[in-house]
């Protein structure tokens, strides 16, 4: 009790993407902040009415010779789940990786 | 916002919750797959799962293990801890120092400061080393990942994890300053494990302990171990807070008082009684130091205590006890005296004017004065006045200071037993004082005072200290010029003190205290005296304290002289006084009740105002039988006449002795029979007579015990008288020492007991020849009437007392040989006494 100071936190999920979620004509329009993931490390699935995007970043940028002065980008796996309120037309889906953006286009069923 | 975002549904909020989001792993590494990774060795703390921790890393290898976790893509550094029983920090540790088992994480962030990295890391799972690999220029380890901690018995993992909350929930209670979000991670809805590796990663356990923690493989365990740390720290916070609060009361209690002292500071100033407190006190008190006339030695003193008492607060306890002494250094007449009135002539119009006779002492003071004026630096005598009660001891001293023109101070030592008492007590008790004679001289104001050191023979003393052993240094010209106080420390002069002691007999005063003192006895006053003591001062007083006006009442000598003699019986006039006084009263009742307007009492009117005469003086038999002798006594009220009776014993033996006589008498008793024995051809005894016939002395007043020497001649005269059968002559009182050889030694207090056989009827007295110049100092008047016989050997007293005539016969000698002549013998008139009568 006396180390508080030792700032130990339990930990929180290592990296929570943000996203953002329009609501379009015919649907919702979801926006991760995603940068930096290969296609191949990247996971999109949907159950129902959820929505459930997980992967892994790496760091790949590293190259022999280089070290590190600062380190602020989580590399780690991830995975974030979306409810909505009715079923997702699984056969909708439809995602485009944009600026750094993954956009994933849904319909309602 | 992002914890909302995450576990709710941000577009329709139902109120349902959404599927849990599961906290899966950071790695995709699995149990039971080794694999390599960089290691860093922690000193004295243990990382746990579950727990971001930020760790700064300084040395090179430390350094290059984190360098090599973030060169690889998954940022992965396994943390194993230095074991507890390695104490040496400062070189590397090799891997046989490590646990074996530590914590996989994941560098979140790293910074770096000059050398030193700053990193973020989460502890991730719990890892166990399978292989070391290498330790330079950092370690590296194949590991593999463990099993997740197993729940056992869920239900007692759930009530020990609910104690363990309600726990913290306490020591959180005592612990202000606690991050909310600490707070809430511990005690929301949280996770056994998590909780447990939380606590252990704040708790402070010791790496020991952590490590326990952290190899425990089944929630139940785990818990428990939290649990049972917790309790004990808890158990450290209260008791811990306990002093606190304590400490804090305390504290509490003396800021109040301060707060209260200060208000009450802030009211006084706003009345207009602010003095600045003690500022102003000492500033005060510094002032009168520097206007006083000090000597140095005493300056410097004062000075220091001052310096003290300025840096004290006047609620220090000291405060008051520094300002007191400093407050009588102050006050006293360290170098202020009177100045002496040396008229000589004056002087002695005073003391004639104050008392009458007592020439010896009006002279001695009057020597004292001319020496003073002839050399001013001379040290004052230490006199002493022994005498009997109310013979105006105490007064002569006042008188005394007037003629000299100094202040005067008396004080009592009758009955004090506490040396502390004249000397004072050392400052560090509590209420102590200086001792009587630095008050006395206090009070004088001047250090030159006449101070009379009253019953100086009533000096007690115990196992407090002995007063009389004090005195000595006080009455000391040589010592008492620095006389040091207990409770001043300061040397005090008081060689120019005029010390003045009184007492009633020398005998209880100590010789080294007597030797220091010059004794002038004060004898009784005879009737003379008495009535002229009266007639000058006592009656005018008295007169005047009953609130009469003079002529009012007058006294007749004879009146004056009956008091003296029959109402009263003393050697000094108190008595006297109270009786005049008594007359006085009894006028001063006649004379408010308008009966008359000036009363003029004389000897026969006595009788109405005080009632039958009270004493009866011992009187001078006008005959007595043969073996009774007039003696003369000296005691403390003055002298006394006294008769010694001896008788015949027949068929006794030796000398019976009674009437309370004291050693000394008693031998003197039976030194006078042995001389009579020895020289009994020579008085005409018949010496069968010493054999045949016990002798009884008594000494009547047999309650009053007598001593002393100086009976040695009366009893002598007793004694022949009885023997010889001759009656001693009753007009005649004698006294004086005896030897075995026949010689009358002198003998003291010879005015009194004079004054007391004329009192008694007495005119013819029988003196040692060396007491012959004590005649000088008996009044003329009683002189005259007496006629005194000088005898230097027991041949002449028994000449000058004894009747030529055998009055009384001695009884025949009694045979007691148990021959058959003694009965006829005893029946016959003695021829002896036959013989002796013709003698």
């Amino acid at each position: 009790m006396l180390t508080v100071a030792r700032r130990v936190r339990p930990s929180g999920r290592l990296w929570n993407p943000a996203a953002d979620v329009y609501r379009s004509a015919d649907g919702w329009v979801v926006k991760v902040d995603l940068a930096g993931i290969c296609a191949d490390d990247l996971e999109i699935a949907v159950y129902d009415s959820s929505l459930r995007i997980r992967g892994c970043r790496r760091d790949t940028f590293v190259r022999d010779g280089f070290s590190y002065q600062q380190m602020e980008i989580t590399y780690s796996q991830f995975e974030k789940t979306i409810q909505f309120p009715c079923a997702i037309d699984q056969d909708s889906i439809a995602h485009e990786y944009s600026d750094g953006f993954l956009i994933v286009n849904l319909r309602c069923e | 916002m992002s914890e909302i975002l995450e576990n709710t549904n941000p577009v329709t909020d139902n109120g349902e919750q959404p599927a849990s989001v599961e906290d899966r792993p950071a790695t995709n590494r699995k149990p039971g797959q080794p694999f390599e990774i960089a290691v860093l060795a922690l000193q004295n703390t243990t990382l746990f799962p579950e727990t971001v921790v930020p760790l700064a890393v300084g040395r090179p290898r430390s350094v290059a293990a984190v360098e090599a976790a973030l060169a690889t893509e998954e940022k992965l550094l396994g943390c194993i801890t230095v074991r507890a029983e390695v104490t040496s920090t400062n070189q590397d540790a090799g891997t046989a120092d490590l646990y074996k088992v530590g914590t996989l994480t994941m560098i979140k962030r790293m910074e770096r400061l000059g050398e030193t990295m700053h990193i973020i890391a989460q502890g991730t799972d719990r890892i166990k080393v399978v292989e070391w690999k290498k330790d330079d220029p950092y370690l590296r380890a194949v590991v593999e990942i463990l099993p997740e901690v197993e729940i056992k018995d869920p239900e007692e993992v759930e009530a020990t994890k609910r104690n363990v909350q309600a726990m913290v929930q306490e020591a959180l209670a005592l612990l202000p300053g606690v991050p909310p979000e600490v707070r809430v991670a511990m005690l929301g809805s949280v996770e056994p494990v998590r909780l447990a590796y939380f606590l252990g990663s704040i708790l402070n356990l010791g790496v020991e302990q952590e490590q326990k923690m952290l190899e425990a493989d089944t929630a139940d365990e785990l818990l428990r171990l939290a649990h049972g740390y917790l309790a004990r720290e808890l158990e450290i916070i209260q008791l811990r807070s306990k002093i606190a609060t304590e400490a804090q009361s305390e504290m509490d209690k003396s800021q109040r008082d301060y707060i209260l002292r200060q208000q009450m500071k802030a009211i006084q100033k706003e009345l207009g009684e602010d003095e600045g407190g003690e500022q102003a006190e000492a500033g005060l008190l510094r002032e009168r130091l520097a206007k006083a006339d000090l000597p140095e030695e005493v300056r410097t003193e004062a000075e220091r205590e001052l310096k003290r008492l300025e840096k004290l607060p006047s609620a220090a306890p000291d405060y008051h006890v520094i300002r007191t002494y400093l407050e009588y250094v102050l006050e006293l007449p360290w170098l202020k005296s009177s100045e002496d009135k040396l008229d000589l002539k004056e002087a002695r119009r005073i003391l004639d004017e104050d008392h009458y006779g007592l020439e010896d002492v009006k002279e001695r003071i009057l020597e004292f004065l001319a020496v003073i004026k002839l050399r001013p630096d001379t040290k004052s005598p230490i006199l002493c006045f022994v005498g009997p009660p109310g013979v105006g001891k105490t007064s002569l001293g006042r008188s005394i200071a007037r003629a000299l023109g100094r202040q005067f101070e008396r004080m009592s030592l009758g009955g004090m037993r506490d040396e502390a008492e004249l000397r004072g007590h050392r400052r560090t008790y509590i209420g102590s004082m200086p001792g009587r004679v630095i008050q006395s001289i206090r009070r004088a104001g001047v250090n030159n005072p006449v101070l009379m050191l009253d019953e100086i023979d009533k000096l007690g003393n115990d196992y407090r200290g002995d007063p009389s052993s004090a005195l000595l240094e006080i009455l000391d010209p040589q010592q008492n010029g620095t006389f040091r106080d207990h409770y001043l420390d300061l040397p005090f002069d008081l060689s120019r003190v005029f010390f003045i002691a009184t007492a009633n007999q020398l005998g209880p005063i100590p010789p080294p205290l007597r030797d220091r003192m010059e004794v002038i006895a004060l004898a009784g006053y005879s009737d003379m005296e008495k009535l002229q003591i009266a007639k000058r001062y006592l009656l005018p007083r008295q007169i005047e304290e009953n609130g009469l006006k003079s002529g009012q009442l007058t006294l007749s000598d004879a009146a004056i002289e009956l008091l003296a003699t029959r109402y009263t019986r003393e050697a000094g006039v108190r008595q006297l006084e109270r009786s005049i006084g008594s007359v006085a009263r009894k006028v001063a009742l006649r004379i408010a009740q308008a009966e008359v307007e000036a009363v003029s009492v004389d000897a026969d009117d006595i009788h109405d105002y005080l009632g039958a005469p009270r004493f009866y003086p011992e009187q001078a038999r006008k005959e007595l039988p043969a073996g009774v002798a007039t003696g003369m006594a000296w005691t403390e009220m003055g002298g006394e006449v006294l008769f010694i009776e001896a008788t015949l014993l027949p068929g006794g033996r030796g000398l019976t002795i009674t009437g309370q006589l004291g050693e000394v008498m008693q031998e003197s008793a039976r030194a006078a029979q042995s001389y009579l024995w020895s020289h009994a051809n020579e008085f005409g005894i018949n010496a069968e007579m010493f054999q045949n016939y016990g002798v009884h002395l008594h000494v009547p007043a047999g309650a009053i015990p007598k001593d002393g020497p100086s009976a040695g001649v009366t009893i002598t005269a007793a004694l022949a008288s009885l023997y010889t059968g001759r009656r001693v002559r009753p007009d005649t009182a004698m006294t004086g020492e005896i030897t075995l050889s026949g010689l009358v030694f002198p003998v003291g207090g010879l005015k009194e007991k004079i004054l007391a056989a004329h009192r008694a009827g007495i005119r013819r007295i029988l003196l040692p020849a060396r007491n012959e110049a004590d005649i000088e100092d008996l009044p003329e008047d009683v002189r005259k009437e007496l006629q005194i016989v000088f005898v230097a050997r027991i041949s002449e007293v028994i000449d000058a007392a004894l009747e030529v005539l055998v009055a009384n016969p001695p009884p025949p000698p009694i045979v007691t040989s148990g021959h058959p002549d003694a009965v006829s013998r005893q029946s016959e008139p003695s021829q002896a006494q036959l013989t002796v009568k013709q003698g």
